[in-house]
């Protein structure tokens, strides 16, 4: 009995160690440029989670195997990540951020995944820099894929990277008009209990469909003003029947509600899931419109598994596509990680390479008494930054509200995979 | 430091949500609307302090008013069912209040940008904390001092005559009825005392996250607020503050270390908990012997 | 005129669309209510068993290439496992009048269920090999889905199955026994712990096959509808009442052609507060729900 108790509490002991030695990593003797990245890993959008995570480890080590990264006195550093679980869950990725900032020696964040998470996370955050009174965190952010529009500007601390909606339709309904001269009349439906999708569609997709000469048909949406800032009412009333539900099943309503508007062109403004079930409900319905268009966010992988075949013909614009020499070989590393690149988690290779030019162009020291220092470098040189190379080519920056625009290409779903239509860098 | 203080505030507004659920618990009542009243709290309080530029005391009280309010409204209809009838009765209230707030926008132009509460875009900028430069120290003690107010309220009430009476409610309608209680009125208190409560957590979740959408308030917190005093157990106050430290503090956030096994575990540990110990981590017996381990007098107050 | 005809048409195929739809819902409401009605306990595993079911046909499917009638035998299998497992884990060692405790089990066995099937797919959608998914019958002016007729039709049949089951086997006699007075059953030589976790099989057997159909008429597996499935198979189990088969299938159906209906006039954002308006209304008006007898509302 004695001896079963001591065994128990040896091995207690032992856990316990292992935990303390997991929780807290050795003191860094070397100097490490350490970063931490946080998404969705549990929950219905955990392949967002694993797509960044697989993305940022195989940016990380590409920028260690080419010797790391260069401090501000001149030694090489190796860049290294930790990569938390935020569950697209508002008070985890606020409980990962403070931790990060306040645990650990990371110089900047990347992350969350959903824009209702970032939406809080970036809230706790220092709205002006250098204002006293404001005790908001004092942490720079440069996330790679909530993709609501406008939320970058809500603090000087917080930068993101991801695709320009406003620019890549503008350009696309351009283009479609050009391809399609005898297309008149348009229609539609998004997810309304989905704010990216919602604004995307009320705000950017249906006013640049309409700027390019484009008819919307069927009512619903009344006075498009492709301005947010007044609230989604103003923006737009929303049409009977038209609209469906993140996790909605049935879509049959929904289909009739295009059919009967006769129109030339369908867009689908949702995420992967309800894309697939309303794709496919038109299917049954023998609905064929002449072109269809769909969210940024449909296309990644997830719409291909979901429904490949009924995707077919679908026009996105998106933000990266293996089409460089760079982004290939991003995308079969992400592959070899357990990941997929796409137009959300391949923004997390570019940010860690941003994150390279930033630090060695402000000299950051990356030592334990420099943090504080450091991350202000880091976010100084992040609102400086004019332009940076990203994969598909260079990546503008909008310098006071810390969002870019970035090079995009047109796909179409076309058995089964997203073909580039359309190259117009 | 701002991580453990953050995690402090979370903790302490879970409490209160489960504090809510619990008063609702003592009478025999199983809730899944919490999150409703919650949403109330949280939406009202947040209007009040960046539409009206209240201070957030009386934003806080108002909209814990307010909620207790729609809780003593919900209350009566909530008499007429009980058990599974009750548990879907009440999701059904708190997905309505979720549905209103996903419809509901109202936006005012301040300092150059529009705030207030925008449909699914939600309502962003509630940031009275910040902005009025109260530092994560201050925050914490503020949500605890509520927190310490409304545990401090059941513990006396628990020990007062108005404790046995809403158990003795819970445990036999019947005969509770026998000796002359009303159950309209016990059962309408609860409701109404645990709309204050999850009102009053709503209010201070709004601020420390300053955002919210209509998402944060599911189902899914529902579910949380009744497991907080399940898991804890009902034998006291303290049961629902050990569930949310457990689940909360160990579970979501002490648990990183296992990497993407953490979300597993997870349910797995509910489970087992709940195997392990049917009446709560925290139920009478372990009361009993915390007591005696720190030297009080235990034991004489034994619950079933 | 012409106008009024087609208007007309439009509705009743968009109110028709959801009854069939409802089918779906139905099939999930009986399963909560047969465990209800054998042990006044609410199982929250359920919907996530049975989605966890369908995906391990998916996973037959998808490696085996297996036929339809094979995918949803596995479902089925798989699910009345799972079902079995959910008794044992969250019901049977907990203590009998201990409803809270069950009931807490159960949801962090719905945690668990979910998150597995997450981390096996990464969360992503998936698509589902439909039955008849090209059939559409044109009865006049309406089209009719085929592979809802066939969801419709597996409800009934597994209701009469059930309802065999339960009349006429000595199982069923037990399993009433059981759900009615479970002291005087077991003083009758009945092992309680047997006819429940029997009970939770035949649910769960059920649940994989609801699981494969809803994700057949959709198309689409996700993790995402686990949890609205839950409260739409509760609020389904309430308004048909508690314990009633019949009543499950006829409120699923009428669940079903209620969001359509609303859909179409009101919008979705506004759908779901009719679907619990209409719920609010059997609650007050009706609390035995649609079939029951008046009696026994707890």
């Amino acid at each position: 009995m004695s001896k079963f108790k001591l065994a128990t509490i040896v091995t207690a002991l032992a856990v316990a160690a292992s935990i303390l030695a997991l929780g807290q990593p050795a003191a860094a003797a070397d100097r490490t440029v350490k970063i931490a990245g946080w998404g969705a890993k549990s929950g219905p959008l955990r392949s967002f989670g694993v797509n960044s995570e697989a993305v940022l480890k195989a940016a990380v080590k590409s920028i260690n195997d080419s010797g790391g990264v260069k401090l501000g006195d001149g030694t090489m550093a190796k860049m290294e990540f930790t990569y938390y679980d935020s569950a697209c869950n508002a008070d985890q990725a606020i409980s990962v951020v403070r931790k990060v900032e306040s645990q650990t020696e990371a110089l900047i964040g990347i992350g969350p995944t959903c824009s209702g998470a970032a939406a809080a996370m970036y809230g706790i955050f220092q709205k002006k820099v250098d204002d006293a009174a404001d005790t908001g965190l004092q942490f720079p952010i440069l996330t790679d894929t909530a993709i609501r529009p406008g939320l970058a500007k809500k603090s000087q601390w917080t930068f993101r990277n991801v695709p320009n909606e406003i620019t890549m339709y503008d350009e696309m309904f351009k283009w479609l008009r050009g391809r399609y001269p005898d297309v008149k009349t348009i229609y539609g439906g998004t997810e309304t209990d989905q704010a990216h999708s919602r604004i995307t569609f009320a705000a950017v997709i249906v006013p640049m469909a309409k700027k390019h000469g484009f008819e919307w048909v069927g009512g619903g949406i009344k006075e498009v003003t492709g301005k947010v800032a007044g609230g989604m009412k103003q923006v737009l009333e929303v049409s009977k029947s038209s609209n469906w539900l993140l996790a909605d099943t049935s879509f049959s309503v929904q289909a009739r509600a295009f059919k009967r508007s006769g129109a030339d062109m369908m867009i689908v403004s949702s995420h992967p899931f309800t894309t697939c079930g309303m794709l496919k409900e038109m299917r049954r319905q023998r609905i064929k419109p002449k072109v269809l268009v769909g969210l940024t966010s449909s296309s990644s992988a997830e719409t291909l598994k979901g429904c490949g075949a009924a995707a077919e013909g679908m026009y996105i614009p998106t933000g990266f596509a293996p089409i460089t020499e760079a982004a290939a070989k991003v995308a079969a590393a992400a592959e070899a990680n357990g990941g997929a690149a796409d137009l959300h988690s391949a923004a997390a290779w570019e940010n860690a390479h941003i994150i390279k030019q930033v630090v060695e162009a402000t000299g950051v020291m990356a030592k334990p008494d420099t943090l504080k220092a450091d991350r202000r470098k880091v976010r100084d040189g992040l609102e400086a930054l004019a332009k940076v190379d990203g994969l598909m080519g260079e990546i503008g920056r909008v310098q006071d509200e810390g969002e870019s625009i970035k090079p995009y290409v047109f796909v179409q779903g076309q058995s089964n995979a997203w073909k580039v239509v359309h190259d117009p860098r | 430091m701002s991580y453990y203080l953050g995690l402090a505030q979370l903790i302490g507004i879970h409490t209160l949500l489960g504090l809510s659920a619990y008063v609702l618990m003592l009478t025999g009542q199983l809730s899944l609307g919490q999150a409703g009243f919650f949403a109330i709290g949280a939406y009202c309080a947040g209007i009040l302090t960046v539409i009206f530029e209240l201070h957030i005391v009386p934003a806080l009280l108002i909209a814990a008013l307010l909620a207790a309010f729609f809780a003593f409204l919900v209350g009566f209809p909530a008499l007429r069912v009980k058990g599974l009838m009750l548990v879907v009765a009440t999701i059904a209230f708190g997905e309505f209040v979720r549905l209103f707030f996903f419809n509901l926008s109202w936006r005012v132009p301040r300092d150059g940008i529009h705030v207030g509460p925008d449909s699914t875009n939600g309502f962003r900028e509630i940031r009275y904390f910040v902005a009025n430069g109260w530092s994560a120290w201050e925050i914490t003690l503020f949500v605890w001092t509520f927190v310490l107010l409304v545990m401090a309220a059941l513990w006396w009430t628990d020990r007062s005559r108005a404790g046995a009476v809403l158990r003795a409610v819970g445990e036999d309608e019947l005969a509770a009825q026998s000796v002359g209680l009303s159950l309209t009125t016990v059962k309408v208190t609860a409701m109404t005392a645990g709309g204050f409560i999850a009102g009053v957590g709503g209010a201070l979740y709004a601020h420390t996250a300053t955002y919210v959408d209509h998402l944060t308030f599911t189902v899914l917190l529902a579910t949380f607020a009744i497991s907080y005093p399940i898991l804890g157990g009902l034998s006291s106050v303290f049961g629902t503050l050990v569930a949310v430290i457990f689940i909360q503090g160990v579970l979501v956030e002490g648990l990183r270390f296992m990497g993407d096994w953490r979300s597993i575990v997870f349910g797995l540990l509910i489970v087992v908990a709940m195997n392990l110990k049917p009446s709560g981590l925290f139920d009478a017996r372990t009361a009993r012997l915390l007591r005696r381990a720190v030297g009080l007098r235990g034991g004489e107050k034994s619950r079933a | 005129m012409s106008d009024f005809w087609f208007e007309f048409v439009e509705i009743t195929q968009t109110i028709g669309d959801g009854l069939f739809f409802g089918a779906t819902y139905a099939l999930i409401g009986i399963g909560f209510t047969l465990i209800f009605g054998a042990m006044g306990k609410l199982n929250m595993t359920y919907a996530a068993a049975s989605l966890a079911g369908a995906y391990a046909g998916l996973a037959a499917f998808a490696f085996v290439d297996a036929p339809a009638p094979v995918v949803f035998l596995i479902s089925a299998l798989a699910s009345g496992v799972l079902g079995f497992v959910a008794y044992l884990t969250c019901f049977r060692f907990i203590p009998i009048n201990n409803h809270l405790a069950a009931l807490m089990a159960s949801i962090g066995g719905l945690f668990f269920i979910d998150e597995m099937v997450v981390h096996a797919t990464d969360g992503s959608p998936l698509t589902f090999p439909a039955l008849f998914d090209d059939v559409m019958f044109d009865v006049g002016p309406y089209g009719v889905r085929g592979d809802l007729l066939f969801v419709l039709a597996m409800c009934v049949a597994g209701t009469l199955a059930l309802l065999y089951v339960l009349y006429r086997t000595r199982l069923g006699l037990a399993t009433r026994a059981v759900s009615q007075q479970d002291v005087a059953a077991q003083l009758c030589g009945i092992d309680v712990h047997r006819t429940n976790a029997t009970t939770f099989v035949l649910a769960g057997l059920l649940g994989g096959i609801a699981g494969a159909m809803t994700a057949s008429a959709v198309g689409v597996l996700s993790p995402l509808i686990t949890v609205p499935l839950t409260v739409k198979g509760l609020i389904v189990t309430v308004i048909g009442g508690l314990g009633s088969i019949p009543g499950a299938i006829a409120a699923g159906l009428l669940v079903g052609g209620f969001e359509n209906f609303f859909l179409y006039f009101r919008g979705v954002n506004e759908r779901d507060m009719y679907v619990l308006l209409l719920l609010f209304i059997f609650l007050v008006f009706r609390p035995q729900g649609i079939f029951g007898s008046g009696a026994d509302r707890d």
